[in-house]
């Protein structure tokens, strides 16, 4: 197949001189903020620190969201796919506790196909990648666009009409699911028909979204921008083909499954999760992220990389070499933008430690963005073809899966609703140390679970590499460590009842003292 | 960057450039006119067989992609020889599966093709296998007091029978055994196959 | 966290209308040398992978050539592979034990009956030019695919019976499915029955070796009894077996009492076996041993887990004394027919069973070899070994009809 050799070096020689490009063009200062941005944000000798006892107005990178009424309009959409991503945690996690359960009580709920562990174990991935991460994401795109923009959201009825239709979806999902009605693949079990009501509803995302950045008042897109506003175009793109009906088939059908799958990971989730953190941990602190340059290269190397590493899911299956190993080695240079982001992130929070003990919501996100490096260096790792052998077909997958989408994204999030939610409402939480509880069992709870999968699955692995074992030992090793991960799921499945409360406790109606009411703390 | 169109431009270019070389290429390599020989179509009942096993999310647990002896002992229990992409002509959706949690079944038919022990197996998978975390699929059968003009009676080892009356397979059942039976991909593989040949290849020295 | 605390507020912190932003920091050369590192090991390992890639799709032709007969290899060694062992390279056959090819009139009356025998085997007495045979040719079917069984007996009704009659394949594909089914020659007498041939006078066949079956046994076998499945419905209805469902047909009675009776007792360990043996009585699994080892069954086996079939040939022949591996024939007699009741035929089992056996010994979960003859050998073997070996025993030709002990002697005479 010397055709297609010739197309996997093009590949990697296309993202190879995107990516040397990139860096040439920032070093020859191509894409920096034009003269003009400069001029208008930058007073001399004002970079890079904050000096307070001026107005806010008067100050260079200050905009008071509350005053130009910003946030007043973006509050009612987030305040609702708040609502509804909170209960969808809480179903979905839920659903993952039963499925934990159940591996090793096989016998328990058996008595009835709704409840069997296949359909238990794709309600829990559907309802919290749709139902939870997905919502809160546009959540928190509709929170901060604006407030990047100076900006107030365009349209805002229209993200109303879309969660009613999101929700809808995922509720007739999750029944169609349950009832043994799927499309049977990993990522994408929710029916074709249902996802057309899905892509509607995104259509209603996505409009106020690009009309807000339209009518955008600053000419300069802040980095947490570019991941929000890439990522809302590439999901509805991921989603229409990997969902379209009788187009694909047999392994052609496989390497769609995981180049969407991934994708969801990477380019949905994953912008999702890291301009979130872009945005709140500078805010929080209050000090600027550390170079431009670099959030280009992590952002770029995302999309060029990224995109490209799906098929490392069927390493050594019925799939093309070229293609397989074209994965693995793209899953290796996502080191290169994981790097860059790390820099960028981790540098302002360790030399701003003070504020971890300030804020709980930056310890979510500080804790979310760490795991952001973490999961992705092992993912490129995992990716390894010697490592991949050990490791493909085990629970250790689980684990790195739940180190992504959980202790980065989900965990992030909790931390960008943390500090939305009193901005929103104009009240405090009333028990803070029930935010600090959470905290401790989500992280707690995590680390029990992926510590658990990753050492149960590790020897699995090993043991099914073996032939002088028998299959059976695979089984029968990992079952005290599907023990720790339900111990896990169950702490952090109790942490998010702990956060629903705290989301219901300050969006009910309190009783508290008007004197009180002010911008809360963190 | 100030610019939206160019940002939405080169972002929706690179996913543009991703899927041409993760699905697009690979599905013309992969595409062939017609199935190698030796594999046959599904009948009816083991298609209905085969909705089961996707409704039932069997998939979750069980891979069907068969490794190459360089890379995993698969050959060595029985669950055959390493699959080619054309193996799966007839399948949509495909079960490749991404977990082991139990063993592959790409050709469970040829290694295990007694329907009586599928059906036991599957009302009760520890009435065989004591250290098995297979669920059990007890809706998949119905209890009788005596078994009808028809019935299949599931054979059940003392201690898994119900006290009274019989197990019988329900139609469910039946087509989901009959699609496990029909899982043999013992053929020759096509020499055109297509499959990772990443591992090291025999020829190379230990 | 209230109102009241804003006053003591760290003075680092910002106040509320802080817009995040980034310096203009330039990249750190750490990570374009990270960058630069990581581009060489792709454009490496992409390379590398090609290379691997191109030599797997070649290894794949052949073997699928191999499997569907397409190479193409002169009979004459075909017959030193598989035909001299018995037959002799001189064609002369072993006295009062294996006929000769030359000048045998079976040979003589050309390829098509030299195709038949081959494909169907002899069970019972035959007589060739005066001298009286016990005749226990295998059935070849399974190991010759239709270009082999063509070349060979052209080759052979050539060679010796001075035949110019070629054989084609197509010919020979036809031949195969006509007989498909009709199992193992009785005998001379058979041959000459059969094909209506003149093949001199025959000595009559005096069946012998199947007995007949109780009604309860075969119940047993093919409807199975309460919590039972049947033996046929995971064995097959000739017992032949498929992938690691191991053939029984033709091992010894006594072996496969004594399996049933580990399985039992423990000592040997198979979850789905153990369900099986549970309400066996004594007298059954000797009946079960009886009934297998008469039956005939041409061999379903095939090479097919990527073994190195030379490697496999030389473990199977001489061992490997450097692993202090004795030969597998030193045991199981020449060929790897079995020498009853404590060493099975090897011969046409499956390639996955035999593999995952020689696991299991090698990984501690058998232990019920006799003098753990079986335990040592596997743990010397590699699992590339092991493989090989089983392939190359599962590419023979299944044990003929008669007992191992006759064979065995056969093996001391040369």
């Amino acid at each position: 197949m010397v055709t297609m050799g010739l197309l996997l070096a093009l590949s990697f020689v296309v993202s190879l001189l995107a990516l040397a490009f990139l860096i040439w063009a920032i070093s020859n200062k191509q894409v920096a903020p034009d003269q003009h941005d400069a001029r208008v944000i930058f007073e001399p000798g004002d970079e890079g620190h904050v000096d307070s006892g001026e107005t806010a107005t008067s100050r260079p990178y200050h905009f008071d969201t509350v005053r130009s009424g910003i946030d007043a309009v973006s509050t009612r959409p987030v305040a609702v796919l708040l609502i509804a991503a909170t209960v969808w945690l809480v179903i979905g996690s839920v659903f993952g506790l039963v499925a934990s359960l159940k591996l090793h009580w096989p016998d328990w709920l058996s008595d009835h196909a709704a409840l069997t562990f296949g359909r238990v174990r794709t309600l829990h991935l559907n309802l919290v990648i749709y139902g939870w991460l997905s919502q809160v994401g546009i959540a928190a795109m509709i929170w901060v666009l604006p407030r990047i923009f100076h900006t107030p959201l365009r349209a805002p009825r229209l993200p109303l009409i879309g969660a009613a239709l999101w929700n809808a979806a995922v509720l007739l999902g999750a029944i169609a699911i349950a009832n043994g009605w799927t499309d049977g693949e990993e990522w994408l079990e929710i029916p074709w028909q249902l996802d057309l009501v899905l892509a509607l509803a995104g259509v209603f995302f996505m409009v106020p979204l690009i009309k807000t950045t339209l009518a955008r008042q600053v000419h300069h897109i802040y980095v947490t921008g570019w991941y929000f506003l890439a990522g809302i175009l590439w999901f509805p793109c991921l989603f229409v083909i990997a969902n379209l009906p009788y187009v694909h088939s047999g392994v052609e059908e496989a390497t769609v499954n995981w180049w969407f799958a991934h994708n969801v990971l990477g380019l949905w989730l994953t912008p999702i999760g890291v301009g979130t953190a872009y945005y709140f941990i500078p805010k929080i602190i209050g000090k600027p992220v550390f170079s431009y340059a670099v959030s280009l290269i992590g952002f770029w190397g995302l999309a060029l990389f990224y995109s490209q590493v799906g098929i490392h899911h069927l390493i050594g299956g019925p799939v093309p070499t070229w293609v397989a190993t074209l994965s693995v080695v793209h899953s290796v240079m996502m080191f290169i933008p994981v790097i860059a982001v790390a820099i960028n992130q981790h540098i302002t929070v360790g030399q701003n430690l003070w504020a971890l003990k300030e804020s709980l919501p930056l310890r979510f996100i500080a804790f979310g963005a760490l795991m952001y490096t973490m999961a992705s260096f092992q993912g490129s790792i995992e990716a390894l073809r010697s490592v991949n052998s050990v490791t493909h077909f085990t629970h250790y997958t689980v684990g790195h899966a739940h180190l992504g989408a959980y202790a980065f994204v989900t965990i992030t999030m909790f931390g960008a609703v943390y500090h939305m939610l009193p901005r929103m409402t104009g009240r405090v939480f009333r028990w803070p140390a029930l935010i600090n509880a959470h905290f401790w069992l989500v992280v707690i709870g995590f680390a029990i679970y992926f510590f658990g999968l990753s050492i149960g699955g590790w020897l699995q692995g090993l043991a099914m590499l073996d032939g002088t074992r028998p299959f059976s030992e695979s089984v029968i090793l990992t079952k005290p460590y599907l023990e720790a991960r339900s111990v896990g799921g169950a702490l952090m499945t109790l942490g998010h009842l702990v956060f629903a409360f705290n989301v219901a406790s300050i969006l009910l109606p309190q009783r508290v003292p008007e004197s009180v009411r002010t911008v809360p703390a963190e | 960057m100030n610019n939206y169109l160019p940002l939405s431009i080169i972002s929706l270019g690179i996913l543009a450039f991703a899927t041409l070389m993760l699905v697009i290429a690979p599905g013309i390599e992969m595409a062939r006119p017609e199935p190698p020989a030796g594999l046959r179509p599904y009948t009816a009942e083991e298609q209905r067989g085969r909705d089961v096993y996707v409704s039932m999310g069997c998939l979750y647990c069980h891979s069907q992609q068969p490794r190459a002896p360089e890379q995993a002992p698969d050959g060595e229990r029985g669950w055959g020889r390493p699959s080619v992409s054309a193996d799966y002509f007839y399948d949509s959706p495909h079960q490749l599966g991404t977990m082991r949690t139990g063993p592959d079944l790409l050709n469970v038919g040829a290694r295990l093709p007694s329907e009586s022990w599928h059906l036991t197996h599957l009302y009760q998978p520890r009435a065989i296998f004591d250290w098995s975390i297979m669920p059990a699929y007890p809706f998949l059968f119905e209890v009788k007091a005596k078994a009808e003009e028809g019935d299949v009676v599931v054979a059940l080892p003392p201690g898994f029978a119900p006290a009274e009356g019989v197990v019988v397979a329900s139609q469910e059942a039946l087509d989901l055994t009959a699609y496990l039976l029909s899982l043999d991909r013992t053929y020759p593989a096509p020499e055109d196959g297509i499959r990772d040949d990443g591992y090291r290849p025999r020829g190379d020295a230990e | 966290m209230t109102a009241d605390r804003r006053p003591q507020r760290d003075p680092r912190h910002p106040d509320e209308h802080f817009e995040p932003y980034e310096l203009d920091a330039s990249i750190p050369w750490p990570l374009l040398g990270i960058a630069v590192a990581l581009g060489v090991w792709g454009a490496a390992t992409l390379f590398d992978t090609r290379r691997h890639e191109e030599r797997a799709q070649v290894e794949r032709i052949e073997d699928t050539r191999l499997a569907t007969g397409q190479a193409v290899e002169p009979g004459h060694a075909l017959f030193e592979a598989s035909c001299a062992t018995c037959h002799q390279s001189n064609g002369l056959g072993i006295r009062r034990a294996v006929p000769p090819l030359a000048g045998s009139p079976f040979v003589q009356h050309g390829p098509e009956l030299v195709a038949n025998i081959m494909l169907r085997g002899i069970d019972g007495p035959i007589r060739v030019n005066d001298a009286l045979y016990d005749g226990h040719m295998p059935s070849f079917a399974s190991v010759f695919t239709d270009v082999e069984v063509a070349e060979l007996a052209s080759y052979v009704a050539a060679r010796w019976g001075e035949n110019d009659r070629v054989l084609e394949a197509a010919e020979a594909a036809e031949l195969r499915g006509r007989v498909s089914d009709l199992g193992s020659f009785r005998g001379g007498a058979g041959v000459a029955e059969d094909t209506g041939l003149a093949l001199g006078d025959q000595p009559p066949f005096a069946s012998g070796t199947l007995q007949p079956v109780a009604p309860e046994i075969s119940a047993l076998i093919f409807e199975g009894r309460g919590g039972q499945w049947s033996c046929a419905s995971c064995h097959g209805d000739l017992g032949q077996g498929r992938e690691n469902t191991p053939r029984l047909a033709g091992l010894p009675a006594d072996y496969i009492r004594k399996q049933l009776h580990d399985f039992a007792a423990g000592r040997r360990l198979n979850e789905s076996m153990a369900v099986v043996v549970a309400e066996l009585t004594d007298e059954e699994k000797q009946a079960l041993g009886a009934y297998y080892s008469g039956l005939r069954v041409p061999s379903n086996a095939r090479p097919d887990l990527g073994g190195d079939l030379e490697r496999g040939e030389q473990l199977a022949r001489e061992g490997d004394w450097s692993l202090t591996v004795p030969s597998c024939f030193s045991c199981h007699g020449p060929s790897g027919f079995g020498v009853a009741p404590e060493f099975p035929p090897l011969a046409a089992q499956h390639a996955a069973y035999t593999a995952s056996q020689l696991a299991a010994w090698a990984g501690g979960q058998r232990t019920n070899s006799s003098l753990d003859l079986m335990e040592h050998i596997s743990s010397a073997l590699s699992a590339a070994d092991r493989r090989s070996v089983a392939d190359y025993l599962a590419s023979l030709p299944p044990v003929p009809a008669g007992t191992g002990d006759t064979l065995a002697a056969q093996g001391e005479d040369r």
